[in-house]
């Protein structure tokens, strides 16, 4: 912890103050011997914390008030406090944290490290102080509600009736929650590491790169500046606190061969050098090993550039833009749920490469339109290598009488829908992928446009380039064409949302807490994605997609066809 | 000083996210609640229930049953488990009865909840028939928000707000963490009980 060496005297002399108070208390921490929990008991400490579950099997019971008990299966500790138990704000509501290294510490008015920051998330600033907590009244303060200074934080925070033993197990997770800082961060510099699957296109790596690369140096440059300037480093104290004078690096993990060999691989660069999370990541393919490994190794990773992303309701540690390419195959399903005036008894046809995308595609819509109840559909797979046909489509069309055509392919089929809109008996709309038609999408034929319909999951272009200006500055006079815009833009945020992040941690660098915090941002507005929006435990940043129609004309623009659809 | 001026600004870029909190956080919360009746317009929008069937709101809130409205979403903090406990002990005073009571949470975060979790979410607070939990388009929602002069920029900026329509369709507006033994007290007040 480098603090900012001169200091106005009265501010120093507390600064002192409040360093040998932190001296004398983790000296006092060290000397009473914190007994190590064993695996089970931390298993049942977590199982009480976030799945509010005791040990029996039978459900915590909260009591809301002195009213009736509310079983802990519907909310418990974590729903408050969160993972990290370094708690939470949302609105006006302050949840305190409740991680025992905290908890065994008075409470300033502020928070150390963050004296003078004014920072939203400055909890300590809203809260009456108190003394430090012991086990005894730590367990009066769960099983009674009654804190150190005899108030009552009933108001909000349930009491437990815990026995003894149960009670312990809690303290004992409690203690270990947030407490020793992760690998990858030492008290001047937070490591992070991107990974890089190889035979990805140089383009579409530079440009996931560029703008991590522009927050990790600036970040750094704030640093250097204040070791040389002290009026610096006390500007920066004073708005970033401890974050100011850490430093960041970035490292390539590039991964080389089958997938099957990357987590060797991986394991290899984090024994090498272990990082407090993954920034970014690239693959035109797979990515689940990276996944599987972040989430065993309990490491974050903020927002590979991939198609596939592991999908799961569960897994933690990786955030990601979206639900990737399956997310436009759910819009499309809901859009044309709500087109209903359409089908009259008729199906639609699903009509899809067998590539991954395609599947993909075909398999969001298809779930999707069962789960939210759409009437009949039927199916065509097209294989690999199969050219699709003007002949074939017309053959479909008259034998399936489609009320909508969802076509999930490539460019290459566009040339076979080719005087369908001049049939009599053709489907009121061919439903298809903008992204999977890539560049092809400004080429749509103009006697198509009128019956093509595509998902587009993105800010339209022509609204989007009020961004380039942000986008331009990251990229530190580099020409914005030489990257390719979507990936970028997406890099972009991961920086933003990074930056912000470590700020809002104010010097808690818990890797739940990474999440935690992330979890509390306010939805932004960025370039790309219309909004970006977490919460607790959400997990992909954007959700949904626009459907539009190419314009008509030698320049055509994308014109809106929907609001922006939700799965 | 002057050649300070661009660390000053690098600072200023990597702290720009001070500058878009301004509500000034905690404290604001009344500790204890505030308890006001007020005339609402309920806009006529058709929402999404939890099992994916469209609801026409206006029909929903004006069916001359007593009626509760409180604006929640899925994965909220602190302010959801309170909120919705009232309404889980609500439900359990009222026993076999509770259908008798229209008990409406409304997601103030449309982008992602769904149907499917907004069920996940009733389920986890053992809800019973009566209770229903919409979501709708972003608009819709914002009207639906405005309406009862509830709105919220943004879901980080959340509020606990609870509404009982009265018998003369008057609205009984309680903003503020309550307690479940208030809530009940309230809605014995206004005759759900
Ligand atoms: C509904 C939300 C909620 C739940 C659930 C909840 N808490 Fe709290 N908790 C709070 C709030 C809010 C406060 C602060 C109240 C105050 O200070 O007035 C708090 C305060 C505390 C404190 C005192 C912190 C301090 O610095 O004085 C501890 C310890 C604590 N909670 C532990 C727990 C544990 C353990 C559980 C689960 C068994 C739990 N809480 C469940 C909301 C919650």
């Amino acid at each position: 912890m480098t603090l900012p060496m001169k200091v106005p005297a009265e501010r120093a002399s507390l600064l002192l103050l409040s360093i040998l108070i932190c001296v004398v208390l983790s000296a006092a921490a060290w000397a009473a011997p914190v007994a190590v929990p064993s695996d089970e008991t931390q298993r049942l400490g977590e199982q009480m914390y976030r799945k509010g579950i005791l040990p029996s099997g039978a459900p915590i019971k909260a009591y809301v008030s002195g009213d009736v008990p509310v079983d802990g299966t519907s909310f418990t500790c974590v729903s408050c406090h969160l993972r990290s138990g370094l708690g939470s704000i949302e609105g006006e509501v302050i949840t305190p944290p409740t991680n025992g290294r905290i908890l065994y510490q008075p409470r300033k008015p502020f928070i150390p490290g963050s004296e003078f920051v004014p920072s939203y998330s400055n909890y300590a600033k809203y809260l009456p102080v108190r003394p430090a907590y012991t086990d005894d009244s730590l367990a009066a303060l769960i099983l009674t509600g009654i804190d150190p200074t005899s108030r009552s934080v009933l108001k909000v925070m349930p009491r437990y009736d815990l026995g003894e033993k149960d009670m312990a197990i809690m303290i004992s997770y409690l203690k270990s929650l947030s407490d020793q800082p992760p690998p990858g961060v030492t008290k001047d510099e937070i490591r992070f590491a991107t990974v890089i699957v190889e035979g990805t296109d140089p383009v579409a790596v530079q440009s996931m790169l560029a703008p991590l690369q522009f927050s990790i140096d600036r970040k750094n440059s704030l640093s250097t500046a204040a070791e040389k300037n002290h009026r610096v480093a006390r500007m920066g104290y004073n708005m970033l606190g401890d974050l100011s004078a850490l430093r960041f690096s970035l490292s390539r993990w590039t991964l080389k061969g089958a997938p099957a060999t990357w987590r060797a691989q991986l394991e290899e660069y984090y024994r090498k050098e272990p990082v407090f999370a993954l920034l970014g990541g690239i693959s035109e393919g797979e990515w689940e090993p990276v996944h599987r490994f972040c989430e065993e190794k309990k490491i974050p990773n903020l927002f590979p550039v991939v198609d596939y992303p592991v999908l799961s309701d569960t897994d933690w540690y990786t955030l990601y833009f979206s639900r990737g390419v399956r997310q436009e195959g759910e819009a499309a399903a809901r859009y044309l749920y709500g087109m209903a005036e359409l089908f009259k008894g008729k199906p639609v046809l699903q009509l899809y490469r067998a590539s991954r995308k395609g599947q993909t595609l075909a398999t969001g819509f298809r779930e999707s339109w069962k789960a939210i109840g759409g009437g009949a559909m039927t199916e065509v797979r097209l294989s690999a290598n199969e050219k699709l046909t003007t002949k074939k489509v017309l053959k479909l069309i008259n034998q399936k009488k489609p009320a909508a055509l969802v076509l999930w392919d490539d460019a290459a089929s566009l040339s076979a829908l080719s005087g369908l809109a001049a049939q009599k008996n053709r489907p009121g709309l061919v439903l298809a992928s903008g992204t999977y038609l890539g560049k092809a999408l400004w080429a749509v034929p103009e006697e198509l446009r009128g019956l093509l319909y595509l998902t587009y999951p993105y800010r339209l272009p022509q609204e989007d380039s009020r961004f380039d200006v942000n986008v331009k500055r990251v990229l530190q006079g580099k020409p914005l064409e030489l990257y390719e815009q979507r990936i970028v833009r997406q890099s972009y945020l991961t920086g933003e949302v990074f930056g912000k992040a470590l700020m809002m941690m104010r010097g808690e660098y818990y890797r739940d807490y990474l999440h935690d915090v992330i979890g509390m941002m306010s939805d932004m507005h960025y370039p790309l994605y219309e909004r970006v929006s977490f919460g607790p435990g959400q997990r992909y940043a954007s959700k949904g997609s626009y459907i539009v129609q190419l314009g008509s004309g030698s320049n055509p623009v994308l014109e809106r066809r929907s609001e922006w659809v939700i799965p | 000083m002057k050649h300070h001026l661009p660390w000053l600004i690098c600072l200023l870029l990597f702290a720009s996210v001070l500058t878009i909190c301004p509500v000034s956080p905690a404290v604001a919360a009344p500790v204890t609640y505030k308890r006001t009746v007020e005339k609402y317009q309920i806009p006529d929008v058709i929402l999404t229930n939890q099992f994916g069937k469209k609801v026409r709101l206006k029909t929903l809130l004006e069916s001359g049953r007593p009626v509760a409205v409180d604006f929640i979403y899925a994965t909220c903090t602190t302010i959801c488990p309170v909120l919705s406990a009232g309404y889980t002990n609500l439900q359990r005073k009222l026993g076999p009865d509770s259908a008798k009571v229209q008990l409406v949470s409304i997601t103030i975060d449309p982008e992602n909840d769904n149907p499917r979790i907004l069920k996940e979410y009733l389920q986890r607070y053992q809800a019973r028939p009566g209770w229903d939990f919409l979501t709708g388009s972003r608009k819709d929602i914002d009207r639906v928000m405005h309406a009862f002069d509830a709105y919220f920029r943004d879901k980080m900026d959340h509020k606990p707000l609870t509404f009982i329509r009265g018998a003369d369709g008057s609205w009984i507006r309680l903003y503020g963490l309550i307690s479940s033994s208030e809530f009940m007290a309230e809605y014995k007040k206004a005759g759900l009980l």
